[in-house]
């Protein structure tokens, strides 16, 4: 097995100890526009080992959640590869990637991303709903369980503009968790909140790492929520620097 | 899928009503024109009962305050007769097939009354003259001068309207309808024959029940005018009107004479006809194209203001086809209902018998309706969903 510490950049001994989950190797993410070319990300090598909890910091608009999207799938680098459990994900077809997203990983964002004409319930039966293969009577029973693990079984056949941001939030962890994932992206996801309820978000993350052995990845502007994670990867300007 | 897809229209009903009445709209207007359509075109599909290639119509009238004595006409009849190239000639009234002018009324047999039927007077040559079909007993011959009631010849659609099927027709007596049972006796008609129906309406009108009285007139002093009918042979044209017109200027000096081929009235007819079809038929074609804009911005717009659940469905596992296919899916269910609606709606004139057209013109009228509406909105759906299906997911979830 390759081990995180073949790679150049420095990196957490925790890294090195676990299988290697999610390997990135001279990522480069350059934006072109009409007028201006916007490099987000310049060389970025990492790895992520299973079980992991690190998160991501540096100023606004250095590059945090064009990483974030480019490790969930969701774009593609410039340059450079991404390895998901030993394979280049360049070898994956759009179909394949669609399928990696939806049984591997689990997203969180900032702003939610409920959809608002679906009920609490139908909103975390979704990534279920891309998986071939499931019941509806599955879809439920494992959406309810993932409501359970999130506080929120009361709360079911409510819509999303009838809860609070923190019960939003929790509702979209619950949609992360409902597939089972093995890795959870999250951007900023108490960026919204207030510190109470971003403590709250921040409980459950880690008891999701601790209990379930989730890999979490966060993006985060908070040094206090920083400091709990095992590891705290920094950027600046499209450059990791620590 | 389609359960979910069914909840999230439930959902965001109010949102989708809008378009849901759209294609309401164009489904019904949809019906409408085809209604029409496949009435005309079943009207123009049946046989004209009769033949109107090289038949002209004389329109002899006489000079102010003149008579039209008998012997005279007769010898302009026979005169025009004897005209190399004419093949038959006819005595009759002025509604001739196309023209914009009727004569009709309701008859009456026991207890069966008509609808309204077009009434013609014609002579003992008219049957041969117009080329009108005979399916029972004869045309009006010389011996009906001894019958004391008016003979009569009637269309089928009349005999099935007044007569019970298979029950005998000729010698049976009708009465105009609006007449009294007190007065019977004084305006009867005996059937002695029944023609094939006629539809001398137009191209596109349907069969009109008609029925033929045997013309007499033993004195036809009183008439300032006469229509007659002439069969020439093929071929014949501007000089032989021309024959026909001094002939009989030959005979009287006091008549004019104005001689039409009926195939001239039969297209003067049919612009009349066309004219508010056509433009019926461009006021449908701007509805429905301008219900296909408003469609195609609905959903253009539907999908721009839904980037951000694209984004995350994509997120969540969806490919881009698949988005694409929700997006079309969604419009084909959003049409399904809104045409069951409009199925609903429409099948309530073959039910109810509304205007009276045949359940199968309805029928096939539906049907263009419901291909039509889903080949629209399926086009419609077309581009915005391809637009859905390529959405950058990262871009689309950045947004908020
Ligand atoms: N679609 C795009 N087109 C052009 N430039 C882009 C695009 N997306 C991001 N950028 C640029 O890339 C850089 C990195 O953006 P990114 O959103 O990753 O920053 P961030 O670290 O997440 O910032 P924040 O903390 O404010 O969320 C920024 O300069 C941004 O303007
Ligand atoms: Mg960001």
């Amino acid at each position: 097995m390759n081990l995180a510490a073949a790679q150049p950049s420095a990196l957490a001994p925790a890294a090195a100890a676990a299988p290697v989950m999610l390997r990135l190797t001279d990522i480069e993410k350059v934006y072109q526009t009409k007028t201006i070319e916007t490099v987000a990300l310049n060389r970025v090598n990492l790895t992520i080992g299973q079980g992991e909890f690190v998160s991501i910091m540096g100023p606004s608009g250095c590059g945090k959640s064009t990483l974030l999207s480019i490790i969930g799938l969701l774009d593609e680098p410039t340059s450079g590869t991404v390895e998901i459990e030993g394979r280049p994900v360049t070898s994956y077809s759009d179909k394949e990637l669609a399928r990696l997203r939806n049984e591997k990983i689990g997203f969180v964002f900032q702003s939610y991303h409920l959809i608002n004409d679906l009920s609490v319930l139908d909103n975390v039966e979704l990534p279920l709903l891309y998986r071939a293969g499931v019941s509806g009577k599955e879809r439920r029973r494992l959406a309810l369980a993932a409501l359970d693990k999130v506080g929120l079984s009361a709360r079911t056949g409510h819509f999303p503009s009838q809860l609070s941001g923190g019960q939003r939030q929790r509702v979209a962890i619950a949609r992360a968790l409902a597939g089972g994932p093995e890795l959870i992206l999250a951007d900023e996801p108490t960026g919204n909140l207030d510190s109470v309820m971003g403590e709250e978000i921040m409980d459950l993350l880690l008891t999701l790492n601790r209990a379930e052995g989730v890999t979490i990845i966060m993006v985060t502007h908070d040094e206090h929520q920083a400091l709990k994670t095992e590891r705290v990867i920094r950027f600046f300007d499209g450059s990791q620097v620590q | 899928m389609l359960r979910h897809i069914f909840r999230l229209i439930w959902n965001r009903k109010r949102a989708n009503l809008l378009l849901l009445s759209e294609i309401l709209f164009s489904f019904i207007v949809l019906f409408g024109v085809g209604t029409l359509l496949f009435t005309f075109g079943q009207n123009y599909l049946l046989p004209r009962g009769f033949a109107h290639q090289n038949v002209w119509r004389l329109n002899i009238s006489a000079a102010q305050g003149e008579k039209m004595p008998r012997p005279v006409l007769d010898d302009v009849l026979r005169q025009v007769r004897a005209l190399p190239g004419v093949l038959d000639i006819s005595l009759g009234s002025p509604n001739t097939p196309f023209r914009f002018l009727t004569m009709n009324s309701e008859f009456r047999h026991g207890n069966r009354k008509s609808d309204i039927t077009d009434r013609y007077d014609a002579d003992d040559r008219y049957l041969t003259t117009l080329g009108l079909t005979l399916r029972e007993g004869r045309w009006f011959q010389a011996r009906d001068d001894a019958n004391p009631r008016r003979p009569a010849v009637i269309t089928q659609n009349l005999r099935e309207a007044l007569f019970a099927p298979g029950e005998p027709v000729l010698g049976q007596l009708i009465q105009p309808a609006d007449q009294g049972f007190q007065a019977t006796g004084q305006e009867e008609y005996q059937v002695v024959g029944v023609v094939e129906n006629v539809r001398p309406g137009s191209d596109f009108s349907g069969p009109q029940s008609g029925m033929w009285l045997r013309l007499v007139p033993y004195d036809t002093t009183h008439w300032e005018g006469a229509a007659v009918l002439v069969k020439v042979a093929p071929g014949q044209g501007p000089a032989l009107q021309q024959r026909i017109v001094r002939t009989i200027a030959g005979v009287t000096r006091q008549w004019s004479t104005e001689v039409r081929t009926l195939e001239a009235d039969r297209l003067d007819k049919l612009r009349v006809t066309l004219a508010p079809l056509a433009a019926l038929a461009v006021v449908g074609i701007f509805l429905i194209v301008n219900v296909a804009l408003g469609l195609f911005g609905v959903l253009w717009y539907n999908i721009s203001q839904r980037r951000a659940e694209i984004g995350l469905r994509r997120a969540m596992g969806a490919t881009g086809r698949g988005i694409g296919h929700q997006f079309l899916l969604e419009t084909m269910v959003l049409t399904t209902l809104a045409v069951a609606a409009g199925l609903l709606l429409t099948v309530q004139f073959p039910l109810l018998g509304a205007f009276g057209g045949p359940p199968r013109v309805y029928g096939m009228a539906m049907l263009l309706a419901t291909g039509v509406v889903f080949l629209i909105t399926a086009v419609c759906a077309w581009q915005p969903s391809r637009l859905a299906a390529r959405i950058q997911p990262a871009a689309a979830l950045r947004e908020e």
